[in-house]
């Protein structure tokens, strides 16, 4: 199997989409010893070119993105755009990771369904979508706060080196809660109001010396003349 | 009435798509004002994800492009309409580029929404919004259904509402000016 992972974010290396691939693949190289998966970062503008050729060669290739208006972001679509149109003389198999802040999967159904189009509209083998969230903040947050998700990413790495494929319990249990209980909306709604809930906001707002500012309105003005812009 | 028009075609300005989106904004100008960008032309760039417009410079964004104009023109907006060809069964990165860039109008908070997480409003107000679309020789209603489920999200996150999704082949230009002025 010769894999190639796309990482989709806009951070570029600096990212938790990257965080979560080295976690998947310390689990894959537990059990493989395939050294010919590559990583591959869209976001990065000198590797553009290339992408497209490394996709074409690929057997098997994962794309990972954090989701962006419950959608891919904008340069993962134009990623999309320069492979849609190739042939492929093999079937190739593509699986994607779609990792967000939100703690719920519900924000990311949506493109899920895109994505096996996607997947179908290249004639490849759909090898089906992991959604992750509550994403937001790993890079930061203390080791006994990352453990579960790392070890989920570990061992769906290694059952990927395995199988060729994801692996449908750790699929479904990444992507709990698909919506919050009852129980857990009322103890959010409390937890809320006690400012708890955007405590990861709050500081870096004051690390920033901008939590004054965090209400700022600065584009609302008015706009009286028609105007045309190229 | 305030209307912002953002047209994501990627083709040449000389496709059926831009002479649609062209005449609807000559149409729309008759009796409003109308801030009509057209994407591929603008100096913009994708979004960073660094989250300063939240955390460094509360509702600014970092990147100097021409995005502010757009930002500018879309919260003081009455109506906005996202216009693309759709290319591999979604509409334009060029209009997606942008789409992502409006999360500086949001807030950063969370609020519970329907029952799920959403981002809370920075301004009291956001526009509306319809979808106007040109198929691909291979769109079919599934992929209809996935832009029209995905730009739906959308509108919950934006806290307006999407009012009609139009395709160029299909709908007249006289029906969307009528839709778009009687929201």
């Amino acid at each position: 199997m010769k894999l190639a992972i796309f990482n989709g974010s806009p951070r570029n290396k600096k990212s938790n989409s990257g965080l979560l691939i080295k976690q998947f693949l310390t689990g894959y190289n537990r059990v493989s010893s395939d050294e010919s998966v590559s990583v591959h970062y869209i976001a990065d503008r000198k590797q553009k070119e290339g992408l497209k050729d490394i996709f074409q060669k690929a057997e098997t290739v994962i794309i990972i993105f954090p989701l962006y208006t419950d959608c891919m972001p904008g340069i993962v679509k134009e990623f999309f755009e320069s492979i849609v149109n190739l042939n492929f003389t093999h079937t190739k198999k593509i699986g994607f990771i779609v990792q967000s802040g939100f703690p719920e999967a519900i924000h990311s159904i949506y493109i899920e369904r895109y994505l096996k189009k996607l997947t179908k509209r290249l004639k490849c083998e759909y090898l089906g979508t992991i959604i992750k969230g509550g994403v937001e903040g790993i890079q930061t947050m203390p080791a006994w706060m990352t453990k579960r998700i790392f070890s989920r990413f570990q061992e769906l790495g290694q059952h990927f080196a395995k199988n060729n494929s994801f692996s449908s319990k750790i699929q479904e249990e990444l992507r709990k809660p698909y919506k919050m209980s009852l129980m857990k909306r009322f103890v959010f709604n409390i937890i809320n109001k006690t400012g708890l809930t955007n405590f990861y906001w709050n500081r870096n707002l004051k690390k920033n010396g901008a939590f004054e500012n965090r209400f700022d309105k600065p584009f609302k003005e008015e706009i009286n003349n028609t105007q045309h812009f190229v | 009435m305030k209307i912002t028009l953002l047209n994501g075609n990627m083709k040449e300005e000389s496709s059926d798509f831009s002479a649609y989106i062209e005449k609807l904004s000559e149409k729309l100008c008759e009796n409003h004002s109308v801030n009509s960008y057209t994407l591929n032309k603008m100096n913009l760039y994708y979004c960073i994800g660094c989250w300063s417009c939240w955390c460094k410079t509360p509702g600014r964004c970092a990147i100097n492009d021409d995005a502010e104009k757009i930002f500018k023109s879309v919260i003081n907006s009455d109506f906005v309409i996202f216009a693309s060809p759709l290319i591999a069964g979604f509409t334009s990165s060029s209009l997606k580029k942008i789409t992502d860039r409006l999360i500086v109008l949001l807030h950063p908070y969370f609020k519970l929404k329907n029952g799920e997480c959403h981002h809370l409003k920075r301004y009291e107000k956001y526009p509306d919004f319809g979808l106007i679309l040109e198929k691909e020789t291979d769109t079919d209603n599934e992929d209809l259904a996935i832009v029209k489920d995905i730009y739906d999200r959308f509108a919950i996150n934006f806290h307006c509402h999407k009012k009609y999704m139009k395709i160029i082949d299909q709908d007249e230009i006289e029906d969307i000016v009528y839709e778009t002025c009687n929201i």
